[in-house]
């Protein structure tokens, strides 16, 4: 185990340094998987660990990135970039209590009433950005610059994009430990049984989001402010929402490396191998899947044959 | 008093055009069990497709659905047999699920660099007419719409309750191990219920145009449309989709007149959320569920 | 005298117009195996599901050492000491038999508390230690058993429902699993059993309640039972109506 925990941590040391001997093109790409690891791994703790596979978790990427942005325009006209860290605290705090209100009843769904009525949420969530001018979504909203005056920018959002990843693997390494992770993997083996054996299934169910939201959140506040200018559709994507899902399948769902080694399977491809092709990135995932799922082993796939478990019928 | 009876009223109209734009999502859902989300493509392929034959050829929409159609036919027939058996067999229905979004990624990025992602409509010569019932109004454009949708509901709803073919679908659906013993090839029935699905997502399509905006990320939009009207109304009928498309339409035009147009598909959404808690399979309930 | 383990008053519950269960008492006194029998659809399985909080009865009291519980939710049950294994069996599949068991044990009553001593002691008392990190899918029907019990027995209860813990057994199994419960009752665990098998009915239960369509039909010791007339009359009425095809 410590092996593991060393390994981890010299990996995120690694990373962070990267800015000091590596060019600013290949800094945006190991930012990008920082980003795309963390919010895969952020997904997994509802879909991997609890088996709630949510395909609307961009919703919180955009909450994330659309608080900080209302705040700094209707309270500080543009300014504000020294708060930055208390922002990006709040995006993912309301991220977090979004959550935490559409849990009770959307978590009573399972299989693909859930992921279709998060879905449905990221779609409404998204056109009301846009069309509520008060949030002003379709316009679109600027985000101060923060950056330190000594720091270049791919260095600044790179070290904290390094940071919410550590952070990230933490909480989902901590989860995986502790009886809350047992009583998610209990849940997503087998709900019905799981409740039977006392797990407090409905409070783990919404705690799973809540915290999954919130990391999101923090991820998609400080994208918005690595963009400097968002709108609906940078931020409130249908790509974002089949990539997490993606990273995590292709590395292995239920896993802490899974989502990460699926991630960067997908940067290399996407930044390296697909870069100058950057309107084909919608195609790019959408092949990606289509051909994972049809050509990846039995046995990659084997933990989608239990979803959806029947549910317990009560009756005579 | 009059604006709520045109209020209704339009949402009556817009509500057929709904249901019409849901029932091959329905039946696909209900004959195959496979959540197709690459349905909005479908439907906006067909809004395309009419767009380019009014465009280059002056056909008008109504007038070219048999070609629309026959060509969304073909390709939901070979989509079915290809890609979606594909996936059913190899992992299960929730990899359909996967497969089928997928795929609606590649076609939206796809028909946005062939389209251009701009906003587009079928003007007609009739675009602008309108026909009065006493004190209310309807464009003619969506009461040609809405008589298009209904004659072809209704067609739907004759081939599957008075032909071979649709004894053939119903069958399969009910009790797929049974129909394979007593002959039916239902592979070839799947396939032919997915072309028939899109071929219906796609006559949508061609009347959607001539009302409503659309561009290639309309599909989204249109999918979830779909799954509410199923969820309202049931699964697997043109009756289910009927009723469930008008709820919708006058839920979203009582939403828009009353609380704001922006708020439309947050309260279709709700109601989604709310049904999907009380009554999943819709108020008909599931067609060919009798003997699953 | 302390208060029985369990205490069932007037119990009934109905499904839509069908009465499954119709005023039925019972009481399981402390240390004891019961058993509940009776013949298929008799109500067996919806007695476990209200006592254990999965369905709220119609009418009716249960009362869990001495305390008005009715309506409890299945996670009350479990933290207060009532642990179930279920007569079609459901290990988690994607998690090997200790971990299987190990959630029994996290969450039953004593909750975190010496999670690896319960976990060692439950696969320890049904014998099937030497499975422990092997994947729970794919056992034989005999050690999916052993692991339904070994997983509720994680739990520490204080009563434990067993739902056909014999079934799909052969001899020897069925022997194994008999001195597991004794085994388990002798360690405190008091045991309401629900069997077909009347060799380990007989052989275990202190006291027996017999149910047929809903209704309470005979109760007592194993001796008394099988010469009631009114339970012979039950089984054989219910063979006789599947050897006509009924």
């Amino acid at each position: 185990m410590t092996t593991r925990i060393l390994a981890t941590l010299v990996f995120l040391a690694v990373l962070a340094a990267a800015p000091a001997f590596v060019p600013p093109f290949e800094v945006r790409v190991l930012s990008l998987f920082c980003f795309w690891g963390a919010l895969s791994l952020a997904w997994n703790i509802l879909g991997g660990f609890a088996g709630y596979w949510s395909f609307g978790h961009t919703v919180f990427v955009g909450i994330g990135a659309f608080v900080p942005g209302v705040i700094v325009a209707k309270l500080f006209d543009g300014g504000g970039a020294e708060l930055m860290p208390l922002l990006v605290l709040v995006g993912g705090l309301v991220s977090a209590a979004f959550a935490g209100i559409i849990a009770w009843p959307l978590l009573r769904l399972r299989g693909i009433y859930f992921a279709i009525a998060m879905l449905g949420v990221a779609q409404v969530t998204g056109e009301l950005s846009a069309a509520i001018e008060w949030i002003g979504g379709g316009v679109g909203l600027s985000l101060p610059d923060a950056v330190p005056a000594a720091l270049a920018p791919e260095a600044f959002f790179h070290y904290i994009f390094v940071g919410l990843l550590a952070l990230t693997i933490g909480a989902a390494a901590w989860v995986r430990g502790a009886r809350f992770g047992q009583g998610l993997l209990a849940i997503r083996e087998d709900e019905d049984t799981a409740r039977m054996l006392a797990v407090p299934t409905e409070g783990y169910k919404i705690a799973a989001l809540v915290l999954s939201a919130f990391l999101t959140g923090l991820l998609g506040a400080t994208y918005g402010f690595s963009l400097g200018y968002i709108t609906t559709d940078s931020v409130f994507r249908t790509d974002f929402s089949l990539n997490m899902i993606v990273h995590a399948l292709l590395g292995g769902i239920g896993t802490i490396a899974g989502p990460l080694l699926g991630a960067a399977v997908m940067v290399v491809l996407t930044q390296v191998v697909l870069g100058e092709m950057l309107n084909l990135h919608l195609f790019a995932t959408g092949a990606l899947v289509v051909a994972m799922v049809l050509l990846a082993p039995q046995g990659f796939l084997g933990l989608w044959r239990r979803k959806p478990r029947a549910q317990r019928e009560p009756g005579p | 008093m009059i604006p709520l009876l045109q209020t209704l009223l339009d949402g009556l109209v817009l509500g057929g055009v709904y249901a019409f734009a849901a029932v091959g999502f329905s039946l696909i859902f209900g004959v195959l069990g496979v959540v197709n989300l690459t349905h909005g493509v479908f439907v906006v392929l067909g809004a395309y497709a009419a767009l380019l034959l009014h465009e280059v050829v002056g056909l008008d929409p109504i007038l070219g659905l048999p070609l629309v159609m026959a060509a969304l036919f073909a390709l939901g027939y070979l989509y079915q047999r290809t890609l979606i058996a594909a996936a059913v067999e190899r992992a299960s229905l929730v990899a359909s699920l996967l497969v089928t979004f997928g795929v609606a990624l590649m076609a939206r990025n796809l028909l946005q660099i062939v389209a251009s992602p701009d906003v587009r409509s079928i003007a007609t010569a009739y675009s602008f007419a309108g026909l009065s019932l006493g004190p209310l109004r309807i464009d003619l454009v969506r009461a040609a719409g809405l008589l298009t949708s209904l004659v072809l509901l209704f067609g739907l709803a004759l081939l599957l309750n008075r032909t071979a073919f649709g004894r053939a679908i119903r069958a399969t659906a009910q009790q797929p191990v049974g129909a394979a013993l007593s002959g039916v090839n239902v592979r070839h029935v799947h396939g032919l219920t997915f072309g028939l699905g899109g071929a219906f997502a796609g006559a949508s399509g061609a009347v959607i145009g001539m009302m409503l905006p659309f561009t290639p990320s309309s599909e989204a939009a249109w999918t979830l449309n779909a799954f509410v009207v199923v969820t309202l109304g049931g699964v697997g009928s043109p009756q289910g989709a009927l009723l469930g498309g008008l709820l919708l339409g006058v839920i979203a035009t009582l939403t828009a007149q009353y609380v704001g147009p922006a708020f439309q598909n947050a309260a279709m959404f709700l109601v989604l959320v709310l049904m999907l808690l009380l009554r999943p399979q819709g108020l008909l309930g599931h067609a060919f569920a009798a003997s699953r | 005298m302390t208060a029985p383990v369990l205490e069932i008053r007037g119990l009934t519950k109905r499904f839509r117009g069908l009465v499954a269960l119709d005023h039925v008492d019972f009481t399981v006194p402390e240390g004891t195996i019961c058993g509940l029998i009776g013949p298929n659809g008799a109500g067996k399985s919806t007695m476990f599901n209200l006592v254990t909080g999965f369905l709220p009865p119609s009418e009716g009291e249960i009362r869990f050492r001495g305390t008005p519980v009715t309506g409890w939710s299945p996670q009350q049950a479990g933290r207060s000491g009532v642990a179930r294994a279920f007569q079609i069996a459901r290990p988690f599949p994607g998690l090997t038999v200790r971990q299987n068991v190990r959630i029994g044990a996290l969450f039953g009553r004593s909750g975190p508390r010496d999670v690896e001593a319960a976990t060692d002691t439950a696969l320890a008392l049904l014998g099937i230690e030497d499975l422990a990190d092997r994947p729970a899918e794919g056992l034989t029907v005999g050690h999916l058993r052993r692991l339904e019990v070994a997983r509720a027995l994680a739990a520490r209860p204080v009563l434990l429902l067993a739902d056909e813990p014999c079934a799909g057994l052969n001899p020897a199994e069925t022997d194994a699993m008999i001195a597991a419960l004794r085994r388990i009752r002798d360690g405190g665990v008091t045991i309401w059993l629900v069997e077909h098998d009347m060799r380990a009915v007989m052989g275990l239960c202190d006291r027996i309640l017999v149910i047929s369509a809903g209704r309470a039909i005979a109760e007592g010791t194993p001796g008394e039972v099988a010469a009631n007339p009114a339970v012979i009359a039950a089984y054989l009425g219910s063979e006789e109506q599947e050897a006509h095809g009924a």
